[in-house]
């Protein structure tokens, strides 16, 4: 499925520029000039990624991510905070602290903004919220997963781990993401307790077709009839 | 996560604004000289002069707001982006590379041990230089004699939690500006 980003910038040629290449990356992006015009393209439908740019005639991007949350805990998809001129740090932890995912200083790199952007769309496809797969039923949040009728009995991060597999049914997800999105450590030395981990779900399972290993890279998750 | 603004940020900043406006110069003439020939501007220099420039204001930026950028250099890119991106959410101003580039002015380097086999001499010496933060699986002596070899400053054995990565580069900051 093609990611849907929105793009936010009230210079309407580096807005279209961003979303060019954004376009040429493969995504669907939309463009909005202005943060009001941002909330008004979200109540109509949220993106996937929004891209948004520090500083706008009519909000700057905290107001808008305030606005975003609009009460809630978190804002239900990433956005990346473009800025033109690189903030104070403490500006920066502002914008993290409202819900950013990242920031990208303007005329970064493209690969490297590509990057960020996959990075970030990776993230919130482990987000929470039940996933069935076949037979399998897994919410991480109430902390419960079955096999059909049948409960696994799975301690808090075999099952993050295995809601995280199951969210990218059929792609690798590499030992690092992992790391990263399960043990919350960009470093390795877990990698023993996620091997425990797998142990445990496979052994839950009993089924042994669910999880693949990919030697070397992650493992898999196969549906199975 | 900043430093001083005192007489060497200053010279810093006059400096880094001077070759800012140079590159700048550099990219209007030869755009004025191709419109003048009608010829195609030279496009891969000018991109090059540009890229130049754009690093240049990071300069000026890191000189005029105090902003000491990092790099986290890792075998594993993705892994490397992971922890970057985790700095960013700090405050600080990461990167990440699976291999030594051109560091930036002040840049705090955090090096994973594993790349070092494949350092060359010069870039051993630009390492070295940067007095890095070293990152690694192993505590053993020859690990530490290496990373000794390699000027680090700082010997962090995985796993490590971002907050005590942040520690050891604001010591590293600190280190830099006393």
């Amino acid at each position: 499925m093609t990611a849907k980003l929105l793009v936010v910038d009230d210079e309407p040629r580096t807005a279209e520029l961003t979303a060019e290449i954004l376009r040429r990356a493969g995504y669907s992006v939309d463009v909005a000039k202005s943060g009001t015009e941002a909330l008004e393209r979200v109540r109509m439908g949220s993106p996937d990624l929004m891209l948004l740019d520090y500083d706008m005639p009519d909000m700057e991007a905290p107001e808008v991510l305030d606005s975003l949350r609009s009460g809630g805990e978190r804002i239900p998809f990433p956005v990346i905070i473009l800025t033109g001129a690189r903030h104070s740090p403490g500006d920066q932890v502002v914008g993290i602290e409202r819900g950013a995912s990242d920031f990208i200083v303007k005329g970064t790199d493209r690969q490297v903004m590509l990057a960020r952007v996959r990075g970030a769309l990776r993230e919130r496809a482990s987000g929470p919220g039940p996933v069935v797969r076949g037979r399998l039923h897994v919410d991480a949040f109430r902390g419960e997963a079955r096999l059909g009728d049948r409960q696994l009995k799975l301690e808090r991060r075999p099952l993050l781990m295995l809601q995280l597999l199951a969210n990218h049914s059929g792609e690798v997800v590499t030992r690092s993401e992992l790391l990263e999105l399960v043990w919350g450590s960009s470093y390795t030395g877990f990698e023993h307790s996620m091997e425990q981990a797998v142990h445990q779900i496979r052994r839950e399972l009993r089924e042994p077709g669910w999880i693949e290993t990919v030697r070397g890279i992650g493992y898999r998750f196969v549906i199975q009839n | 996560m900043g430093s001083g603004t005192g007489s060497s940020s200053r010279t810093e900043l006059a400096a880094a604004l001077h070759r800012l406006r140079s590159t700048l110069a550099r990219v209007r003439a030869e755009l004025e000289l191709a419109e003048a020939d009608g010829d195609s501007p030279p496009v891969g220099r000018l991109r090059a002069d540009l890229s130049e420039a754009l690093e240049l204001l990071g300069a000026v930026e890191a000189a005029a707001f105090g902003i000491v950028p990092v790099l986290v250099l890792d075998d594993d890119e993705r892994l490397a982006e992971l922890t970057a991106r985790g700095l960013r959410r700090l405050g600080y101003e990461a990167e990440s590379a699976g291999r030594i580039r051109a560091l930036r002015p002040h840049e705090v380097v955090v090096f994973d041990l594993g790349l070092s086999a494949s350092l060359d001499s010069a870039q051993r010496a630009t390492l070295k230089a940067a007095r890095p933060i070293v990152v690694t699986g192993a505590a053993d002596p020859r690990s530490r004699a290496i990373a000794a070899d390699l000027g680090a400053v700082d010997y962090l054995i995985k796993p490590v939690e971002l907050t005590d990565l942040a520690a050891a580069i604001n010591r590293r900051m600190a280190d830099q500006s006393g």
